[in-house]
C-alpha cells in the first residue's frame, strides 16, 4: 500500500460530476480529503490516496481522463532553514507531529510526509520560517 | 566548560573536583526580548534638520532627543496598520548590512531650516549604531497554556483551546541568570556575549526582583533581568532576529552568553544546576489579570521532554527561546574564552540586593505614595 497527496483542479464545467467518487468506487481506493473549496474559478481539493501503486497510477489516468488537473504534492508547507531558529513552537501546533524536536541536537526536523496541509503552523512560526507552497 | 557540560562533571567528579577543574563556566539564551532597541545617529544633512518625528522603514522611531539621534524600539510596528514589519525587523536588516529607508519631519528652527528629509542609510552610514535593551535575558519566566474553548494569540505565541499546548520561554540550564542566582559574578560592567558580538551588562533590566520565591536556591518565577548594550555593527541576523507573533506584535530574539567564574565551590554549585532543578509556574493566559495564579509548577526536564501533564491530561509543550541556539552562544563563548579573545571582566558594580517589582496601580494626585 502507498500513500500519495494530490493537488486536484476542477474547471466550472466540472465541479457538479462525482468524479472523485468514481474513482475512489472503481480503483478500490482510500481517499482523505485535507483541504476542499469551490470559487468561481473552479473547485480545488487536496486529498491523500490510499492504495496499491498500480491502483493510485490508474486512478489519476482516470481523473486525467476526465479533465481534472491533477499535481503530485510533496510539500504543502516547506521550512525556511535560513529563518528557522529551531525554537520549536511549531511542534505543538501541529495536529500531525509533523515536526521533531531531536532531543540530542536540539534543531527541528520537518517531515513532510506527515502533513496534513492544515496550516496551523504558518501563523504560529516567529520567525516566519513556514512558507506556503501551494493553495 | 559550558553550564550544561557541568552537570554532569559535577554529577561525576563532586563539587569539590570540579571547582578546582574548571575556571569558567559558560551559559547561553537566544529568544524573544521585546524590550530591546537601538541608538542611532544618522549625521546633519544639507541644510540640517531638527528631526521631530522619525521613520525608519515606515516604521516610526523616538528621537525626542539631540537633532539626529533616535531610538529604534523592537515593538513598533507601521503606522499603516501592518503588523507585520516592526522595529525588530529594521534592526535585522541594519545588521545585515541592508540600505533603510529614512524619513523625518521638523517643525524648522533657525539652526536647523530644513523640514523634511528622504533618503537612505545603512550601518556604514550610521556614526553610531548600538542596542540597548532595558529588559533582556529574564532570571526564568512563567509558562503559557489556555483553558478557554479560544485561541489565544499571545507574546507566548499561539496557545491552543482546552490546554492544547503549553510554551515556555527559558533557556533552563543553560540560561545566564539561573546560573549565577544571586548575581555575584554578573554584574554593571559584566562583557558578555550580545547578538554575535561583544557586549556589556549596562545596568539592572527593568522589572529587576529579587522577592521571588527560590527553591533549590533559585527563583521559581520571572525575577532578575539584565539591560545590556552592544555596537550592531559587529552583532550577525544568527544572533539577533525580527521575530512575528500574528495578532500580538513583533519582537525581537536576542542572543545572550554570560561567563561565571567560578570563584569557588558555592559558585560551583549554582553553575552546575540542572533543568529538572529549577521550577516555573503554568499560567492560564486565558485569565486576562495579573493577579492570575500558576495552576501548577513544573520543571524544566518535564518542559524539554515535549509534554507535560495539566488536569491528568498530557498537554505538548514548546519552547519560544531556541535551546540549540543557546547551546552554540554556550560554546562559541567558550572557544573565544579558551583562545583568548573573550576576556571575563569584574562588575563595575554589583546589581542590587533587594529590589521589588511594583504594580502600577489606578489612584488620583492625593493617593499616590
Amino acid at each position: 500500500m502507498a500513500k500519495r497527496k494530490y493537488l486536484l483542479g476542477f474547471s466550472p464545467t466540472r465541479v457538479r460530476e462525482p468524479i472523485t467518487y468514481r474513482m475512489v468506487k472503481e480503483f478500490d481506493l482510500m481517499l482523505n480529503i485535507l483541504r476542499a473549496e469551490v470559487s468561481e474559478r473552479g473547485g480545488r481539493l487536496l486529498i491523500e490516496i490510499e492504495g496499491k501503486p498500480s491502483k493510485i497510477t490508474s486512478g489519476v489516468k482516470y481523473l486525467q481522463d476526465k479533465g481534472v488537473d491533477v499535481k503530485e504534492l510533496n510539500e504543502y508547507v516547506s521550512k525556511d532553514e535560513e529563518r528557522c531558529t529551531h525554537c520549536g513552537m511549531c511542534v505543538s501546533i501541529c495536529p500531525a507531529d509533523a515536526f521533531e524536536m531531536d532531543r540530542k541536537t536540539f534543531k527541528v526536523e520537518f517531515n513532510s510526509k506527515k502533513c496534513i496541509a492544515c496550516g496551523l503552523c504558518l501563523d504560529a512560526c516567529p520567525p516566519n520560517a513556514m512558507k506556503l507552497r501551494i493553495w | 566548560m559550558t553550564a550544561e557540560e557541568v552537570v554532569d562533571v559535577v554529577r561525576r567528579e563532586g563539587v569539590e573536583k570540579a571547582t578546582r577543574e574548571v575556571d569558567v563556566v559558560t551559559t547561553g539564551t537566544f529568544g524573544a526580548m521585546c524590550s530591546s532597541g537601538a541608538f542611532l545617529n544618522f549625521g546633519h544633512s544639507e541644510p540640517p534638520i531638527k528631526m521631530q518625528k522619525v521613520w525608519l522603514n515606515d516604521v516610526p522611531a523616538y528621537t525626542g532627543l539631540a537633532a539626529v539621534d533616535a531610538y529604534i524600539g523592537a515593538t513598533e510596528i507601521r503606522e499603516n496598520g501592518d503588523m507585520d514589519y516592526g522595529g525588530a525587523n529594521v534592526i535585522e536588516e541594519l545588521i545585515a548590512g541592508s540600505p533603510v529607508h529614512l524619513k523625518a519631519t521638523s517643525y524648522g528652527t533657525d539652526c536647523y531650516p530644513r523640514r523634511k528629509i528622504e533618503t537612505y542609510v545603512s550601518l556604514k552610514t550610521l556614526n553610531q549604531a548600538y542596542l540597548y535593551n532595558p529588559r533582556n535575558a529574564y532570571q526564568n519566566y512563567s509558562v503559557a497554556t489556555n483553558s478557554s474553548d479560544m485561541t489565544l494569540y499571545t507574546y507566548m505565541g499561539k496557545l491552543l483551546p482546552n490546554y492544547g499546548n503549553a510554551t515556555f520561554s527559558c533557556a533552563g540550564q543553560l540560561s545566564p541568570l539561573l546560573n549565577d542566582p544571586q548575581c555575584r559574578t554578573i554584574g554593571i560592567g559584566t562583557r558578555i556575549f550580545l547578538g554575535g558580538a561583544e557586549g556589556y551588562v549596562a545596568w539592572e533590566g527593568t522589572q529587576f526582583n529579587t522577592k521571588a520565591p527560590t527553591k533549590s536556591g533559585v527563583p521559581t518565577r520571572s525575577s532578575r533581568t539584565l539591560a545590556v548594550i552592544g555596537d550592531l555593527r559587529d552583532m550577525s541576523t544568527d544572533y539577533v532576529r525580527a521575530l512575528n507573533f500574528p495578532r500580538y506584535g513583533i519582537s525581537l530574539a536576542v542572543g545572550i552568553g554570560v561567563p561565571i567564574p567560578i570563584l569557588d565551590e558555592q559558585m560551583m554549585k549554582c553553575a552546575s544546576i540542572s533543568d529538572k532543578d529549577i521550577l516555573a509556574p503554568v499560567l492560564d493566559y486565558s485569565v486576562q489579570s495579573r493577579t492570575r495564579k500558576p495552576v501548577k509548577e513544573v520543571n524544566y526536564a518535564e518542559l524539554r521532554s515535549g509534554t507535560i501533564e495539566l488536569f491528568g491530561k498530557k498537554v505538548k509543550t514548546s519552547a519560544l527561546s531556541s535551546y540549540y541556539k543557546a547551546r552554540q552562544i554556550a560554546e562559541k563563548l567558550k572557544a573565544s574564552i579558551a583562545k583568548g579573545d573573550f576576556l571575563l571582566t569584574e562588575p563595575v558594580k554589583k546589581l542590587p540586593e533587594d529590589r521589588a517589582f511594583n504594580p502600577l496601580e489606578i489612584v488620583s494626585k492625593e493617593e499616590v505614595k
